[in-house]
């Protein structure tokens, strides 16, 4: 580079900048212009961007120094990019840019006042961001020497570029065949159909067929999946997913009393315990009708708020209205519960099905006593989604110390993808900060980072004020709320007065305007395809694969970005978001082109390819889909042992097996190898499903016709159980074929076996199948093999 | 070399190569040798316990309802409150000290920093307040000393986070423990194996041909890391089957104690290094001392119930029992009579190689924590350290030998040498 091009690079400070140097002490006001120099060099703003903003900026600062944070007063107020839509990023980076040069400029006596604030010396309302000393600290030095001295050459650190565009280059792609089955299989529960199949063209050699393969393939490829996100299996898949995240389904107790609780629901809740079953004579039978009819209008309650997610996406609804919707779903049962059973029944399809939920506006709730009437300028509830569900209120209790902060806290991580917590700042001594303020989470700095922003929302809440579920959930404050918390509202925005009766329905419209509840609901798309949540940003200044971490989060942003643009623009149709991920290179992602030494290379791919250990429900629906049945070992305590959870103490999904697991494997592999083998056989040709072209006479090494036929048999059970292609000659198949083969050959040499199969893996059988040369003992080792690997444990 | 592939492996986030690592060096089908010990409990009170109604007592009216400052008691050098009379069920301090306080070791005045449930849970399990990345003790204690075993760190709740080196095991009933111990037979029945032996074992070797192959092929990190954790779980789990002689006919009847069983049968069978056992609803925000006199005699008696059923399984002299919470409770009561969380507590130490009958740390009479000499740990007024969850989990490491361990370098505690508890384990009569 030639000393003029570094010059015409250097530091332009704009002609129209008038410089102001301010003297320690001398304060700009908030409202003041911005008078700044304005930065116009490309690496200074790389540096900007990929460094101060990225590690410090970001990280740090804009906790506070931001419209509504702690430090919203001060004369450094930062733009909070997530709370913008991507369009208005490059803006308010320049914005940030210029507060932050600004800063750069001030002084105390001969030390940067910026630097100062930062590392706790000059009474820096967040105290002491960054050590000394710390990579943090040095950026932030950094900054303000290139900020102060223009002609400085940029630093090493500014040459690190947030480059996320090569991350898929050499990465092998899943085929769209395969992709297919994977999406089939993820997202209902099947194989794909021939005709699916069908439609997608094979994959050609010429570069230009290719490119024609790749649209036509497209579009077949998303009619397909039109067509998946319509089937009823997928809807249970949807269900599952949110109640991962929602985990609405972990209520405490039983339902009809914890979420229709007896203040508001005394006289109807408890309708099963009256319902006339005098039509059932015998006794016993009558009893068990009862039984029943309680445990299916639980479970019927219990569903309720997933139900509603279900109901937004099959009619393909704006998704905000999981905060908005003004309904909830009833079923003929809950409405019962609810009291409007009666005005409702006309509009229920089969008013005796516990399952089949309606959209409905409930009229607003109405105590025993006068005193406990639920607030409505309307008559009805001020439903906003979930938000509002007494289920979701329940799930997530307050106390009279919690003071709806846990409900707050949930609000953040469930629709603003925001971990309050994960603010939580360090110390000095907690104890004594408790001890020194009269109201810590007001006054002191540290507690005031993450109650500033819980606080005015756990304040919506205020209306469901009660602590006894069993009692009531709806219930104000007798002193009316507490004024030693910050005030209710959203963000530096007050509940205007005239919404205090439906202070959620107000919280729900904040949020769905707020760009980040769009992108976290496309982040839950991802973490119904994948199992888990989008990648957080490192924060590790010190950690060697910093960049290499960086530009795997920024690539994925990217994407997230590019999905949450469309979701909006499809008026937020989940099933965009949904599509888009599996179109996406993030699904297909399978493998590397050319192998990888770089262990730099290695950390940026770490999260690449979806690899996600089935679940107990989706390797159940697995097996259903390959051998027509279940296993039925996967149930109840069983799904528990093998990752699952049961949304109250166990909320986390297991996400590598551990021995304990493998155990499960290896019996779910025995027993379902055992019980469709010989089964198989017994069927006819033509209604087989792992055998259609095979017979157990067919013995290996008797003649090459004959072992053909077996390594034909072999590719099928490779294609239909793992859905994998191998060639005839491969490696895989060989494998296969010798553990067939050595099987056989080891009975035979052990001289005498039974010439039936093992009595518990003969049971049910269509005809018999006699066992004389030990096939049929061998192919089911050899689904046992089949099913114990990766390719139909993973997706 | 090795270490350097697994500090590659461990920074790139292939930390749990180490199962098929440790399984390339033998034959992959065989069964693993036993692991032997320590074996570590650790004993979660969710929620945040009262320390003062335990091993902390002030017995002043703010602070202690239920007994004064002359009713405080002691045992050696241990100081506690006294519960005898207030308890509900579950065993008394007095009783709970009279047996295990010379074996036990106290530390009062652990500052937590915070005092949110959650951040505070991480913190207390890891050693590490603002990751989400790092291992529990117990997880990294697992993975150091024996990842290949099937179930080498057991949970019952409570952070359980693994730093990805190891798997996590959940076995929430002793039932579920038969299930698993014999999973080439049907119905669990060693005499009704679905397959003839020579096909089993035709099985395991295509299965590790194939998994050979597969690690020689091009993956991604993702897969590479998934098949090895896949392999080495079913490969290990054959090894489940040591535990059937060890589970106990009668399932007892409390909360800890049931998760003891499950956790002592799996240390005795060699298929365990560490669990993390736990009970909730110590957060008692309202009427604390009824719901801290319910819960920590339970608490207690749940120790004791391990201890005594690791003497009988014989394997108590290498049992290591860690007993701790995310908080404590504030030094008065609320206008619901209850207390609010508190950031600083305590924490409790028993098993080979720590001595006992000795305590370290303090609080004042406000219940606020002294700084301590690291050196000596004499509580000093002016220099010295606020004793934090990363001080105890750095000696936590140097005391089960990994500290140096490259698991343990790739979560750093990052401690200055002259802030690490010198002698905290004291100079115990090791067992022979």
């Amino acid at each position: 580079m030639t000393r003029t091009t570094v010059s015409l690079r250097s530091f332009l400070l704009t002609a129209a900048c008038i410089f102001v140097f301010p003297v320690a002490g001398t304060a700009l006001l908030a409202a003041d212009p911005i008078i700044c120099p304005t930065v116009e060099d490309m690496d200074f703003q790389r540096f900007f961007a990929n460094e101060l903003w990225l590690k410090v900026g970001r990280a740090e600062c804009v906790k506070c120094h931001k419209r509504g944070g702690d430090a919203e007063d001060t004369r450094f107020v930062l733009q909070d990019l997530s709370r913008l839509v991507k369009a208005e990023h490059a803006t308010a980076m320049q914005a940030n840019r210029d507060a932050f040069v600004r800063m750069a400029f001030e002084q105390d006596g001969d030390q940067s006042l910026l630097l100062l604030k930062a590392s706790g010396d000059k009474e820096h309302g967040g105290q002491e961001v960054l050590k000394r000393g710390t990579a943090g600290y040095q950026i932030l030095q950094t900054f303000v020497r290139r900020a102060r001295a223009p002609n400085l050459n940029p630093t090493d650190g500014s040459a690190v570029a947030s480059d996320h565009t090569s991350l898929f280059d050499g990465i092998k792609m899943l085929e769209d065949h395969r992709l297919l089955r994977r999406a089939t299989l993820s997202l209902a529960g099947r194989l794909p159909t021939l005709d699916e199949l069908a439609s997608l063209a094979q994959p050609s050699s010429r570069t230009a067929a290719n490119a024609i393969d790749a649209t036509t393939n497209r579009k077949a490829l998303s009619a397909t999946l039109d067509q998946l996100l319509t089937e009823d299996a997928f809807y249970l898949r949807l269900q599952e997913c949110f109640n991962d995240i929602f985990l609405t389904l972990g209520v405490d107790g039983n339902p009809d009393q914890t979420v229709l609780s007896y203040e508001h629901f005394d006289k109807t809740r408890g309708w099963h315990q009256n319902f006339d079953l005098s039509h059932i004579e015998d006794e016993k039978e009558r009893r068990d009708a009862g039984y029943k009819l309680a445990r299916d209008y639980r479970v019927a309650l219990l569903g309720e708020p997933m139900s509603l997610v279900e109901h937004i996406v099959r009619n393909e609804r704006p998704f905000t209205e999981i905060v908005t919707a003004n309904y909830i779903m009833v079923t003929p049962y809950t409405a019962r519960g609810y009291g409007c059973f009666d005005e409702i029944q006309g509009q229920f399809n089969n008013p005796v099905d516990p399952f089949e939920y309606i959209p409905v506006r409930l009229k607003s709730l109405q105590g025993r006593r006068e005193s406990e009437n639920q607030d409505s300028d309307t008559g009805f509830y001020p439903h906003a989604g979930i938000l509002s569900t007494l289920q979701y209120l329940s799930r997530y209790p307050t106390t009279e110390t919690n003071r709806n902060r846990l409900r707050a806290r949930m609000y953040y991580e469930h629709f603003l993808g925001v971990d309050v917590l994960e603010l939580a700042a360090r110390v000095s001594d907690a104890a004594a900060v408790t001890e020194k303020f009269e109201n810590p989470t007001m006054q002191a700095s540290e507690c005031v980072v993450c109650h500033k922003t819980l606080d005015p929302v756990a304040g919506l809440f205020q209306n469901f004020w009660r602590f006894d579920r069993n009692s009531a959930l709806y219930g104000k404050r007798k002193e009316g709320w507490f004024t030693d918390m910050f005030a209710t509202g959203f963000e530096g925005d007050k509940l205007p007065q005239n919404d205090h009766w439906r202070a959620l329905q107000w919280l729900g419209e904040q949020t769905a305007s707020d760009p980040r509840f769009a992108r976290t609901m496309v982040g839950h798309a991802y973490y119904l395809l994948t199992g888990r949540r989008p990648l957080l940003p490192p924060k590790d200044l010190n950690d060697p694969f910093y960049d290499e971490k960086s530009i795997a989060y920024h690539a994925q942003q990217h994407q997230i970005d590019q999905i949450t643009t469309r979701f909006a623009a499809s008026n937020y149709n989940f099933k965009t978001a949904i599509k888009d991920w599996v179109l996406s290179d993030f699904y297909r992602a399978d493998g590397l082109l050319n192998p990888v030494s770089s262990p730099k290379r290695m950390a940026t791919l770490e999260d690449i390819g979806l690899v996600r250990m089935l679940s107990p429900e989706q390797l159940e629906r697995k097996v259903t889909a390959i051998f027509g049945k279940p296993s039925e070992l996967l149930q109840g305590q069983a799904a528990m042992l093998y990752g699952g959870i049961d949304s109250k103490e166990v909320t986390e999904r297991a996400v590598d097996p551990s021995g304990a697991m493998g155990a499960i494997q290896r019996t779910l592999a025995n027993d379902v190898a055992c019980r469709n083998v010989s089964l198989d056989f017994s069927r006819k040709k033509t209604d087989r499903i792992l055998f259609p072209d095979i017979e157990p006479d067919a013995i290996p090494g008797e003649s090459a016709a004959t072992d053909k036929r077996i390594r034909d048999a072999i590719i099928h059970l490779h294609q239909h159980v793992l859905g994998r292609d191998d060639e005839e000659d491969s490696i895989e198949i060989e494998r296969t074929f010798d553990l067939f083969a050595g099987v056989i050959t080891d009975a035979q040499k052990s001289g005498r076996f039974d010439k039936r199969e093992t009595w518990s893996c003969r049971q049910g059988l269509e005809t018999p199948v006699p066992d004389p040369h030990y096939t049929v003992r061998a192919w089911r080792a050899v689904l046992t093999y089949l099913l114990r690997r990766h390719e139909f444990l993973y997706e | 070399m090795r270490r350097d592939f697994l500090k590659t492996c461990a920074l790139t986030g292939l930390g749990l190569t180490v199962p098929t690592q440790r399984l390339s060096a033998a034959d992959k089908n065989r069964e693993l040798p036993p692991y032997d010990g320590p074996y570590y409990l650790v004993f979660n009170a969710s929620g945040g316990w009262d320390t003062t109604y335990l091993m902390d007592p002030k017995g002043t009216d703010r602070i202690n309802r239920l007994y004064s400052k002359e009713q405080i008691l002691t045992h050696g050098n241990h100081r506690f409150a006294p519960t005898a009379q207030h308890r509900q069920k579950g065993l008394s301090n007095e009783d709970f000290y009279a047996e295990f306080g010379p074996e036990m070791l106290v530390l009062n005045g652990l500052d937590y920093s915070v005092n949110n449930h959650s951040p505070c849970s991480r913190y207390m399990a890891t050693g590490k307040l603002d990751s989400l990345a790092y291992p529990t003790f117990a997880a990294l204690v697992a993975a150091c000393q024996g990842a290949s075993c099937p179930l080498s760190f057991l949970t019952f709740g409570n952070y359980s986070a693994t730093g990805n080196l190891v798997a996590k095991a959940r076995v929430p009933y002793l039932p579920s423990l038969k299930r698993i111990a014999n999973a080439d037979s049907i119905e669990g029945n060693p005499k009704s194996p679905y397959h003839d032996d020579f096909a089993l074992n035709r099985i395991e070797q295509a299965l590790q041909q194939q998994h050979r192959d597969r690690a020689e092929a091009m993956s991604l990190p993702r897969r590479q890391h998934a098949e090895n954790m896949l392999y080495a779980a079913q490969v290990n789990s054959k090894a489940l089957n040591r535990v059937t002689p060890h589970i106990p006919n009668q399932i007892p009847k409390t909360r800890l104690a049931q998760q003891a069983e499950i956790a002592l049968a799996s240390f005795k069978a060699g298929v365990c290094v560490s669990a993390n056992l736990s009970i909730g609803q110590f957060d008692s925000h309202a009427n604390n001392d009824s719901d801290q006199m319910k819960l920590i005699p339970e608490f207690l008696e749940g120790i004791a119930y391990a201890l005594h059923r690791a003497e009988d399984l014989q394997i108590r002299d290498k049992l290591v029992v860690i007993a701790q919470s995310e908080m404590g409770r504030t030094p008065d009561y609320n206008k619901g009579n209850g207390k609010n969380h508190w950031s600083i507590g305590s924490i409790m130490f028993l098993g080979p190689g720590i001595e006992g009958n000795r305590v370290v740390g303090k609080t004042n009479e406000k219940q606020f924590a002294l700084p301590l000499d690291p050196k000596t740990l004499n509580t000093v007024n002016d220099e010295g350290i606020r004793v934090r969850p990363e001080h105890i989990h750095q000696s936590l490491r140097q005391f089960a030998g990994i500290a140096n361990h490259v698991y343990s370098e790739q979560f750093p505690l990052s401690l200055k040498k002259s802030e690490q508890l010198m002698g905290l384990w004291g100079n115990p009569q090791r067992p022979e």
